[in-house]
């Protein structure tokens, strides 16, 4: 039995009527089929708008989907309600969802009777939290005086008061410092020990490849490929560039015809952009440029807009902008 | 924390009761501190009873001013609580109302007692009203009739907070209307259910209309209690109020379920930052 699992899941919203009086309708969903097995983290990549949080909102039970099915731990998300909410524990960035005016103590305590847990274990429960979370200093003070940093991280002990065996982060780490998110980081390989599952959504490459088991990446709905992140690296190096300045033109012809070379475009800041088909094409371009006195370059990764961007085209799909 | 959980646990309402309420008093805290409430919030209440009573002793004398001071001094109860319309509709403010859509608990729990610090501002002000204004203006209340008042005042609040918690579970789908909503419910009490005027003077479907409120069961009882009517007189217009604000809890209750599966159908429950 997966933790997760959606089959052919899709999620229509209706948009407002338009002036001739017409209702439109916006598709979040479009066929996804997602298997996670228990005890992995799972990554979901996306841009805006790619469906990441849609796909969340229905697992939390937030959202009902228009068709196809969701489960977890074996339960339906729509006819096993209440079997579904105990098991899944739901955390989103940013430093809303808590009651500023409670304590960070009294905002689990609540969470946790919300959630069934029995009234003898809420003080021990809220106490290792705090203590696990670094917030048992100014526990009894109000949230609305705490950090973002801090929040965000009350938040996450929310999302584990009552213990659940899945877990969903809907991009946990927005207004997170550096060191927060590398804190974050080390929480998530503490959740997988554990033996929970996660899934994550996020649209920072280095996060997902940082923390997650597999990683899938998404856009306008549909599921656009699944991966190790080590399989994202060479999929992310395959697409590899070379950036220089002040290339003269004859150059440019030369670096053109060199194995691997895909693409020369010299923008109007004279900055010439080399892409590459693989990784194994960047030293005879550096090599060159370097002899014929160009010092001012760099080895660029894509961005995750630019791989999906790729794998788009690979596909013979048109980008929905 | 070491092992997840391993079967579904069922949440205590009186637990969730209890939990809220403190969301409810943190609430209290911030809204007033006792000098603010004292000094600030009581005075305009005390004006706005003394107001009316003086308008009854200008234009109809010791009668009207006593039937004046004593329905304003108890609305003066049930415009804190109706405060419960607006308030009710800072969960989607707060972004809490995903996290407890999607908590096993009933939405409803949540919201019952979650702004029931209107319930303890709103019979202070009540009472300070009646005990302080009622002997300036013809009401002279004995001594032995000050419990039954307390317990009528509480009533009234309770009830009239249950009627707006019902008013609160469609403001939340349309929170623009808050303030709207809570102002038409404070008018339609002050007209309808004898504060500032009498029920008999409004025909029978007005009569009966002002019958479904809690606050007009209170205050006839209250009256009563006031012209020295015996226990057997005063309770069951007392339990009559109670009654129609218990109807009004059932109607909140169902009203906040639907909240919960309308949002989760048409998708406006907004999650995240």
């Amino acid at each position: 039995m997966n933790a997760i699992q959606t089959r052919a899941l899709r999620r229509v919203f209706t948009a407002g009527r338009d002036k001739r009086g017409k209702s439109g309708s916006r598709t979040a969903l479009d066929g996804v089929d997602l298997s996670i097995p228990p005890g992995e983290v799972h990554g979901l990549l996306g841009p805006n708008g790619a469906g990441k949080t849609t796909l969340c909102k229905i697992l939390s039970t937030v959202l009902v989907p228009t068709s196809g099915s969701a489960s977890v731990m074996g339960h339906d998300v729509v006819t096993g309600l209440a079997a579904v909410r105990p098991l899944v524990g739901c955390v989103f960035g940013g430093d809303r969802g808590l009651y500023g005016r409670l304590s960070g103590r009294k905002n689990l305590a609540y969470w946790a009777a919300l959630y069934g847990v029995p009234r003898r274990l809420i003080d021990g429960r809220t106490t290792t939290l705090l203590d696990r979370f670094g917030l048992a200093g100014r526990a009894d003070e109000r949230v609305e005086t705490y950090s973002r940093g801090m929040k965000q991280r009350l938040h996450l002990a929310r999302g584990l008061v009552h213990n659940p065996p899945v877990l969903l982060l809907d991009e946990p780490t927005t207004g997170m410092d550096p060191v927060s998110a590398m804190d974050f980081r080390r929480l998530i390989g503490e959740l997988r020990n554990e033996g929970r599952t996660v899934l994550v959504t996020t649209h920072d490459m280095a996060e997902a490849e940082a923390v997650c088991d597999r990683v899938t990446l998404v856009n306008d709905g549909r599921i656009l490929h699944s991966a190790s992140p080590q399989e994202l690296s060479a999929l992310v190096s395959r697409y590899g560039r070379v950036e220089a300045r002040n290339v003269p033109d004859t150059l440019t012809q030369r670096v053109r015809i060199l194995p691997g070379v895909t693409r020369v475009a010299t923008d109007t800041d004279g900055v010439t952009r080399i892409e590459l088909a693989s990784a194994d094409a960047a030293p005879p371009v550096l090599r060159l440029l370097i002899e014929r006195g160009v010092t001012d370059l760099a080895t660029c990764r894509p961005g995750l807009e630019e791989v999906y961007l790729h794998l788009i085209a690979d596909r013979g799909m048109e980008v929905g902008r | 924390m070491s092992s997840p959980l391993a079967c579904p646990a069922r949440p205590q309402a009186l637990e969730v009761l209890r939990r809220a309420g403190a969301v409810a008093l943190a609430d209290l805290a911030v809204t007033y501190t006792w000098r603010t409430w004292l000094f600030g919030r009581v005075p305009r209440k005390l004006s706005q009873v003394a107001f009316f009573a003086l308008i009854g002793r200008v234009v109809g004398g010791e009668d009207a001013e006593r039937f004046l001071v004593v329905g304003n001094a108890l609305m003066a109860c049930a415009v804190e609580t109706t405060l419960v319309v607006a308030s009710s509709a800072w969960e989607r403010a707060l972004g809490t109302m995903p996290l407890l859509v999607s908590a096993p608990a009933p939405l409803a729990w949540a919201f019952a007692v979650r702004s029931a610090q209107w319930i303890i501002s709103g019979t202070g002000a009540s009472l300070v009203a009646l005990l302080l204004l009622g002997p300036l203006f013809g009401a002279d209340w004995q001594l032995e009739m000050i419990p039954v008042m307390v317990l009528l005042v509480v009533l009234t609040a309770v009830g009239t907070y249950c009627f707006g918690l019902a008013l609160g579970a469609w403001v939340i789908d349309h929170p623009a209307q808050r303030n709207v909503v809570s102002l038409l419910a404070n008018l339609l009490m002050m007209t309808i259910c004898g504060v500032q005027v009498a029920l008999d003077h409004w025909p029978a479907p007005v009569q009966t209309l002002a019958a479904l409120l809690p606050i007009t069961h209170e205050l006839v009882a209250l009256r009563e209690l006031l012209d020295g009517a015996p226990l057997s007189a005063i309770l069951p217009d007392a339990a009559a109020g109670a009654l129609v604000g218990a109807a009004w809890l059932a109607i909140a209750v169902v009203a906040f379920g639907r909240v919960g599966e309308r949002g989760r159908r048409d998708g406006t429950i907004e999650f995240g930052a």
